[in-house]
């Protein structure tokens, strides 16, 4: 291609660009960075924090109060125990990926080294809402076989022959609770990484693409 | 006070300021955006800059730096630009002064069509027209060398299509 060939003989030639003095430049380093890692790290950190603080959150309320009185530490301390030790596997696979980033890699490295931070963070994501439905389920049982209020409603449906009403009302709003949680938080990863890595993914996707072909 | 790391970096950054003006043309649509990517690069490299161990030459882990400042790292923030005080340095970005020459009309419209390429194939072309060799290239992309040719080869065919349609 000719055109092509003419404009890398005068490429430098023609590049007037006025030259900026080392005042200036100087000035540059102490400007804040609008990197998208930066960006990725600090929503990652409000996601960790986010489900940290449900946790803490729900630890002192009345229904946990009422659940210390039914004796199911054996179950309760495992579940915290897992619900812990998971969050600070991810927290360390998290901080290591992150510390890997380096922008002096190549282009694709570092897209690859981007995308798997945010992995991470999705997997965990994904975890706490398996996690949250699991919890719900064992805590929905433990309350039906200890709570005295609801054994005596269980009765009541039990005696007009309606118990599958209440069960399919328990089931319905504990599925649409989950369901409403999931698409909130579905709809905010989409909104706000959509937006922060669209053109990362679609300039991967082209990388991968060349290799393929 | 300065550092005399910061000055040795700012002494490098200032005599390959034109590398980074490069980038910055060709990813950017005005002065502004030009100058807030100019910034990011600098504030990239120097970021990296520990970890530049000199023996690559600055120019070449430039490159990589400022390319992945432009196609990867860098978000285009329209508030920044407005809120931050930039009047202190102004220049004129020869975005279409380059080549105004009557007779190199030819190689503006090129330069115009090289602008409208996506991110990728945009660094393809810069790299070649900094007349990198297919192995830097490969290595700044991190696309196989014969890989980096055959899209190098498609890039060259679609540019001529856009120029002679």
């Amino acid at each position: 291609m000719k055109e092509l060939e003419r404009l890398k003989k005068d490429w430098n030639k023609h590049q007037n660009f006025p030259e900026l003095s080392k005042e200036e430049i100087y000035k540059f380093l102490h400007k804040k960075s609008s990197s998208i890692v930066k960006w990725i790290f600090i929503i990652s950190l409000l996601e960790f924090g986010f489900w940290l603080l449900i946790a803490l959150a729900t630890k002192n309320n009345e229904a946990q109060q009422r659940f210390d009185t039914y004796n199911v530490d054996h179950i309760m301390i495992p579940l915290m125990v897992i619900g812990y030790v998971i969050l600070i596997y991810f927290f360390v696979i998290f901080y290591k990926n992150y510390k890997e980033i380096s922008n002096s890699d190549s282009t694709k490295s570092l897209m690859q080294k981007i995308l798997n931070t945010r992995k991470t963070v999705k997997h965990y994501v994904i975890f706490n809402l398996v996690f949250l439905f699991v919890s719900s389920i064992v805590g929905a049982a433990i309350e039906f076989s200890n709570n005295p209020d609801l054994k005596l409603t269980i009765l009541k449906f039990e005696n007009t022959n309606d118990l599958y009403i209440f069960y399919a009302i328990v089931i319905g709003i504990t599925l649409i609770s989950i369901v409403v949680l999931s698409a909130i938080l579905l709809g905010f990863y989409y909104l706000v990484y959509g937006i922060l890595l669209k053109r990362l993914k679609q300039n991967y996707k082209e990388l991968e693409a060349i290799e393929v072909e | 006070m300065k550092s005399t790391n910061e000055n040795e970096f700012v002494t490098l950054v200032q005599k390959h300021q034109n590398l980074i003006h490069k980038i910055c043309s060709l990813y950017t649509k005005s002065d502004a955006e030009h100058k807030d990517l100019f910034q990011e690069i600098t504030i990239q490299l120097w970021k990296a800059y520990p970890k530049f161990r000199g023996d690559s030459k600055f120019s070449t882990w430039m490159y990589r730096v400022g390319l992945n400042t432009a196609i990867t790292l860098y978000r285009k923030s329209k508030r920044r630009i407005q809120s931050q005080n930039i009047d202190d340095f102004s220049y004129k970005i020869p975005q279409t002064e380059a080549y105004d020459d009557t007779e190199d009309q030819q190689l503006q419209l090129i330069y115009e069509a090289i602008k409208e390429l996506n991110d990728i194939e945009k660094a393809l072309i810069f790299l070649y027209l900094e007349n990198k060799n297919y192995k830097e290239i490969s290595e700044t992309i991190g696309i196989s060398e014969v890989n980096a040719r055959v899209k190098m080869n498609r890039v060259k065919k679609k540019l001529k299509k856009q120029l002679n349609p």
